[in-house]
């Protein structure tokens, strides 16, 4: 088990390596001399030529990518071409914001999506599941920023009950999350319908029924157990994609996070920051899908078995 | 009928139930999709004798399966519907039970080992989890007295007490189909329905756990309704036989009875369809055609289409079972000609 989580570990190393180079190949692609932003608007040329020479944009794209290589080993990120911050701090202020909100919508998802993926697993071919299916597939075909501004137009602009930008409490958490985690929601209902589905066919269930478990003990005990595995799986997708892509409620809402940081970065063109956060993001992906995968050895012993097979 | 004569006939009637601990009447049991009404079980009638086996044989697809589930009130439904009849089982209809009756008599009375061991367990449970569930279930013991239970099922069955801990996968499938058993038997019922118990199993495995289940059987005074389709396996194990064809018994009766003075011409197909060791080289008979699709049965006789010694009334209405002697009955038109014989009979 351990050796597989180092195996896993050291896996992350060329995938970090790819995505930075991809990262570092594509800021680069998109142009914008960042000379223009540190420097006030009335530099002379000389003046931005000397700064360009300093900060070795001159160099050939490789070496320059080796040198940002060079100091991401040495766990430097560079600064901020606006503020000056360093941008691995920068990123560590915003992620326990994009935590908030992605752990709360999370939360959310999960309570109104699994129990009504069950529900609509039990009910199957009935008006009951079709009429939640038709909110998942609602959620599902919802734009996020859209959904986002509606509610902000009933909750905080028409009724007043909830403030539509910032973060500064609970309260102001409640909209962007309700927003994230309703797309989630009918993600993650569409998947446990599904997993149940396949489990209620199962002939352990009859196996169960004809020990004489109840209804309710064999599908929330017997059937559920062998569902969490698709469930998890999908709930861990839908989290690492939270982590990095809830940008458009976070903007929408003015939420301080990661989402919010990497947007405004692209439009002030602040290169260190976008390709620092993105890789860091990429970083904390890999990590939550171990995490994942670590479940399911908890969650299903064959799995588990394989694990320390492979070691 | 005099008043006296009736008396004595549900006297009979009352010592006859009294001597099974299953009686079904009547059953019908269709599944209802949206293709159409697949009639699954169509008017079955069936009675498992105190601490006697019953071998249920019949093709795949007669219903077989359907009617064990029946037993249990546990026809998957939707699509299927009991339509109508009657179960009863030790006296009490398991179609009239409520939920909670149902619950007590699963498991408990009536226990089932199903037909195939590598998917009839809980892949993420152990394997003493699993015996242990079906205790805790009904009878009022501590989860550890219950897994100490599980354990001394294990060794019953043949299987090391250790292995408890293990999960369903790690085992082989005679191992599993050893564990099935246990759970079915770790409520000690009185009733056992085993759907095809071998068919999924190696041949030599087959034997191994059928001596099990016998022996098994005999130690705890058990009736078992066992379900097949090896006839091999009704001549080792059963008591009596019952043959369905299409959702209905054709031909029922004590082994030696059916075995030696068949009367069915679907149950002669059966016999003629096997290699016999004594004629070796002789070609096998297969039954012609294919069981009719439960969608669409034919009208009277539903084995008329395949059958040998059909004739025009068997297309007219269904046969109903009638007697031969003992308690060997048939269900064939043929029969309304006195002098009538298969060809198996005529032979020798």
């Amino acid at each position: 088990m351990i050796r597989y989580v180092l195996k896993r570990l050291l896996f992350m190393i060329p995938t970090i390596l790819i995505t930075s180079f991809l990262i570092y190949f594509a800021m680069d692609l998109a142009g914008g001399d960042p000379v223009n932003t540190i420097l006030p608007e009335n530099a002379t040329t000389e003046q931005k030529e000397a700064l360009r020479e300093e900060m070795g944009l001159n160099d050939p794209f490789l070496i320059r990518y080796a040198r940002y290589m060079g100091g991401l080993v040495t766990g430097d990120m560079g600064e901020s071409y606006v503020t000056g911050i360093d941008v691995f701090d920068r990123f560590m202020q915003c992620l326990p914001m994009t935590l908030a909100l992605g752990g709360t919508a999370l939360i959310l998802a999960c309570i109104i999506s699994v129990p009504l993926g069950i529900y609509t697993a039990l009910n199957q071919n009935t008006w009951k599941d079709t009429t939640g299916m038709v909110f998942a597939l609602f959620g599902v075909s919802m734009p996020n920023f859209w959904l986002g501004l509606m509610l902000m137009l009933v909750f905080a602009v028409n009724l007043n009950w909830l403030p539509s930008q910032g973060a500064d409490g609970p309260k102001y958490l409640v909209l962007p999350a309700v927003t994230v985690g309703l797309g989630l929601a009918a993600l993650i209902t569409r998947t446990t319908r599904s997993a149940m589905l396949d489990v209620i066919r199962a002939d352990y269930m009859t196996t169960a029924k004809a020990k004489g478990a109840s209804r309710r003990r064999v599908i929330y005990y017997h059937g559920l157990k062998n569902a969490m595995i698709p469930i998890v799986t999908a709930i861990g997708m839908q989290f690492s994609l939270v982590m990095t892509g809830s940008a458009l409620a976070e903007v929408v809402f003015s939420w301080p996070g990661i989402g919010r940081l990497v947007f405004e970065s692209i439009d002030k063109r602040d290169i260190p920051t976008v390709t620092g956060s993105i890789i860091l993001c990429c970083i904390l992906m890999s990590i939550i899908n171990l995490v994942v995968d670590l479940i399911y050895a908890f969650l299903d012993p064959r799995i588990k078995a394989q694990y320390s097979n492979k070691g | 009928m005099s008043e006296k004569n009736l008396e004595k006939t549900t006297a009979a009637a009352v010592e006859q139930e009294r001597d099974h601990i299953l009686d079904i009447k009547d059953l019908v049991v269709h599944f209802e999709t949206d293709d159409g009404c697949v009639c699954a079980i169509n008017g079955l009638n069936l009675s498992v004798r105190r601490e006697k086996t019953l071998g249920l044989v019949g093709e795949t697809g007669a219903g077989k399966t359907t009617t064990a589930l029946s037993i249990l009130n546990l026809v998957p439904s939707p699509p299927g519907v009991i339509k109508g009849g009657s179960i009863v089982l030790d006296g009490k209809d398991v179609l009239q039970m409520s939920e909670k009756e149902l619950e007590h008599m699963r498991g408990n009375e009536v226990a089932m080992i199903f037909q195939d061991p590598m998917t009839a367990l809980n892949p993420v449970m152990t394997v003493g989890e699993q015996i242990a569930e079906s205790v805790m279930l009904h009878e009022n013991l501590s989860q550890k007295d219950a897994f100490e239970r599980a354990k001394e099922m294990l060794k019953m069955v043949g299987i090391a007490e250790s292995r408890a801990y293990d999960y369903p996968h790690q085992f082989s499938g005679g191992m599993r189909q050893r564990v099935v058993i246990a759970i079915a038997l770790a409520c000690r019922p009185h009733f056992l329905i085993a759907d095809e118990p071998t068919t999924a199993l190696d041949v030599t495995i087959q034997a191994q756990v059928l001596d099990l289940m016998k022996e098994l059987i005999d130690n705890n005074h058990m009736s078992m309704l066992l379900i097949t389709h090896d006839l091999g396996v009704v001549a080792e194990v059963c008591d009596d036989v019952a043959v369905m064809y299409a959702g209905r018994i054709v031909e029922v009766g004590t082994t030696d009875e059916v075995f030696n003075d068949t009367r069915h011409p679907y149950t002669e197909g059966l016999f003629d369809s096997l290699p016999n060791l004594k004629e070796q080289g002789e070609e096998l008979v297969p039954i012609k055609g294919m069981m009719p699709d439960p969608m669409h049965l034919p009208e009277g006789c539903t084995f008329a289409p395949r059958c040998p010694y059909a004739t025009e009334a068997c297309t007219q209405s269904v046969p109903e079972l009638r007697h031969v002697n003992g308690s060997h009955y048939v269900a064939c038109h043929a029969y309304d000609d006195p002098s009538f014989r298969l060809r198996r009979n005529a032979n020798g």
